[in-house]
């Protein structure tokens, strides 16, 4: 079978992260990127499942600059066959994402798509709803349990909601999204960053894809997390109550 | 080579994150003794699958030397001998930035004790303990300097192997500042064949030890200036009978003299990555510093004093990578340096990681001194690399010797 892996470049959770002076975008100079976690979870999914059924195919895609294809070597080194590049200058939105992958469903016929439950920079938590939206598949949301059936024509999979665990029957084709807890993601191993190089790498022009990347949305305003203050000590549950009640208006 | 490639920065950024992720979190415990650097470099070497390269590598060149092609010493030329160099090179790098103890320990274990068996080794003593040791299976120590023997290694040792008349040997002695000696499972052990003759002409002989053998002792951790993660020991051998089997190449008419001098080389070559290592997290942390710092209303990087010492150990880290890169250029064209210029290498490396972790420390002020900025640790662990594989003052004899010899 085939599996798609959709990954998408972002800065470093642990980068410090600045804002622009006009407010509306972040400083990208000396920031360290990586592959979204989520979506680096979904590529050591497809690859353990590669692991178990001998003849499948992992193939990467991710949307952006010439420089994303830092982010699909690394996953080709985990383990991925091969990868490619939609190439854009442009923000593209969570729709626009899910059109682009609609579009390149239609050329490499998957059996799954897998991707990160959303992106840690905008997290939009979207562009796996719509993808399964816009082709009709079924779609398992926060997975964390992936189990494939032996003949490979549907899968269960097991999700977090509020208050427990649910598990889904799907068939297959079908969009499954990551949760954390899905698995942990190895690093790549030295014989398979050896081997990456070597490994098909193909960039495509948005453009040429004749898909309506339109933006329907603009960032009015970024505003960094207020400032942790000191803490405070109060006197009395009584006290307590009331601080939280006029000050901090959370009852 | 002007710069890393693609592939390279690939490696550094998968070493980083988990050095950052597996060492970084357990540097305390590392540092006092506490725990053995072996289990963390075993999970290293298996993320990475190094021990699975090391296996691959040691069988083609087993297979070679079966078939009666000359094994160890050649070397073939091209780019994917620089990449292997490279790929040897960048770990060390990373490693030291946290942890040059741990390269320490894994260097003298991989690198020194099973290319000493690889190298002079017969095929049956490179199988039963060159392998397990070239994948960390066992820990190795390679047994040379002695209490009354350091720089003068082979002039002052008193170490002896006596023939038994049985085709054997009894040894004895004592060596010191053994890297991984309390807890390795394989030792080399040099020592000098007394047929009654004068020490200084006696022939040096090596032997293969296994920690359990009768008349075999070693000593606890020894306390150290630095270099904490690395254990350090002495052993003591009283009357260990050993059969011809653990004499090294299985002849006396091997020469280990010519043999640990290629170790030295070997030794020395390392000592530039590592302190490519110390320098940049060094120069990062002070980067770092002095942007945040402030001290009279403003960034201390804002001071003059303070840009002196950030670019002069940006310098130092600019020599030290041109020097890496030559390292990897060599072994692309299938070269090796002489001892001179590994010499003159060593030299410069060790005394500019030390400058540079000093200046660090002092940029530092008073939080520089303490443990929970990191670079008092670099600094007491650089010092170790003016000492080890010869002093600074060895290189610098090596050197003029060579130069002089005309």
């Amino acid at each position: 079978m085939k599996i798609l892996v959709c990954v998408k470049r972002v800065p470093d959770p642990e980068t410090v992260i600045k804002l622009t002076p006009e407010g509306a975008s972040i400083v990208t100079d000396n920031v360290k990127w990586v592959i979204n976690p989520f979506d680096e979870i979904a590529i050591e999914e497809a690859l353990r499942i590669k692991e178990k059924a001998a003849g499948t195919e992992v193939v990467l895609l991710s949307i952006g600059q010439k420089t994303a294809q830092e982010q699909l070597r690394t996953g080709l080194a985990m383990g991925a066959d091969r990868a490619i590049l939609v190439l854009t200058d442009q923000v593209v939105e969570p729709l626009a994402v899910a059109r682009v992958i609609e579009k390149l469903v239609g050329t490499e016929k998957p059996e799954l798509i897998l991707m990160g439950k959303q992106a840690i920079d905008d997290d939009s938590n979207c562009a796996g709803q719509m993808v399964a939206e816009l082709l009709g598949w079924p779609q398992a949301t926060f997975a964390s349990k992936v189990v494939l059936g032996g003949d490979q024509k549907g899968a269960q999979v097991t999700r977090e909601v509020d208050g427990g665990l649910e598990t889904l029957a799907i068939p297959l084709p079908a969009v499954v999204t990551a949760d954390l807890r899905l698995n942990e993601p190895r690093y790549a191993s030295l014989p398979g960053i050896m081997k990456a190089r070597k490994k098909e790498l193909k960039e495509i022009p948005l453009a040429e894809l004749g898909v309506d990347v339109a933006p329907r949305t603009r960032i009015v305003k970024l505003e960094t997390p207020p400032k942790r203050t000191g803490g405070r000590k109060v006197g009395s549950v009584q006290e307590l109550v009331q601080v939280l009640h006029d000050e901090a208006k959370v009852i | 080579m002007i710069e890393w490639s693609e592939q390279h920065e690939l490696i550094r950024q998968t070493f980083r994150r988990f050095v950052e992720a597996e060492i970084k979190p357990n540097l305390r415990e590392l540092e006092h003794g506490d725990t053995p650097p072996y289990a963390i470099l075993r999970k290293l070497m298996a993320t990475f699958g190094i021990d699975q390269v090391a296996r691959a590598r040691f069988e083609r060149q087993i297979a070679r030397e079966k078939e009666g092609e000359a094994g160890p010493g050649e070397r073939a030329a091209g780019p994917e001998a620089a990449d292997s160099a490279a790929m040897q090179l960048i770990p060390v790098i990373e490693l030291c930035r946290y942890c040059p103890g741990m390269v320490t320990a894994l260097g003298v274990s991989v690198g020194l004790t099973a290319a000493a068996i690889m190298s002079r080794g017969t095929l049956r003593q490179k199988e039963r303990w060159a392998l397990p040791l070239l994948t960390l299976e066992t820990i190795g120590a390679w047994a040379i300097t002695e209490p009354g023997s350091g720089s003068d290694a082979f002039g002052g040792m008193k170490s002896t192997a006596r023939r038994d008349g049985d085709g054997g040997y009894v040894l004895n002695g004592s060596k010191t500042f053994i890297t991984n000696g309390p807890y390795a499972d394989t030792i080399v052990f040099i020592c000098k064949l007394d047929e009654g003759n004068e020490p200084r002409e006696r022939k040096v002989l090596t032997f293969v030890l296994d920690k359990d053998l009768p008349g075999l002792t070693r000593s606890r951790p020894m306390l150290k200036m630095g270099l904490h993660s690395s254990p350090t020991g002495e052993l003591f051998l009283e009357d260990v009978r050993v059969g011809r089997e653990r004499l090294l190449g299985e002849t006396e008419d091997v020469p280990a003299r010519a043999g640990a001098k290629q170790t030295f080389s070997q030794e020395r070559a390392g000592v530039p990555a590592m302190a490519l290592g110390i320098v940049s997290q060094c120069l990062e942390l002070s980067v770092d510093y002095a942007r945040t710092r402030v001290q009279f209303g403003r960034p201390i990087g804002e001071f003059q004093l303070i840009q002196l010492k950030l670019a002069r150990m940006e310098v130092a880290r600019m020599n030290l990578q041109n020097l890496i890169f030559r390292q990897i250029e060599m072994a692309g064209a299938g070269k090796r340096m002489t001892l001179a210029e590994a010499s003159a290498a060593k030299l410069y490396a060790a005394q500019t990681a030390m400058d540079v972790a000093l200046e660090a420390v002092q940029l530092f002020g008073g939080n520089g001194y303490m443990a929970e900025f990191q670079v008092e640790q670099l600094c007491r662990d650089a010092k170790v690399l003016q000492i080890y594989a010869g002093t600074d003052e060895i290189q610098v004899s090596q050197i003029a010797r060579s130069l002089l010899r005309g």
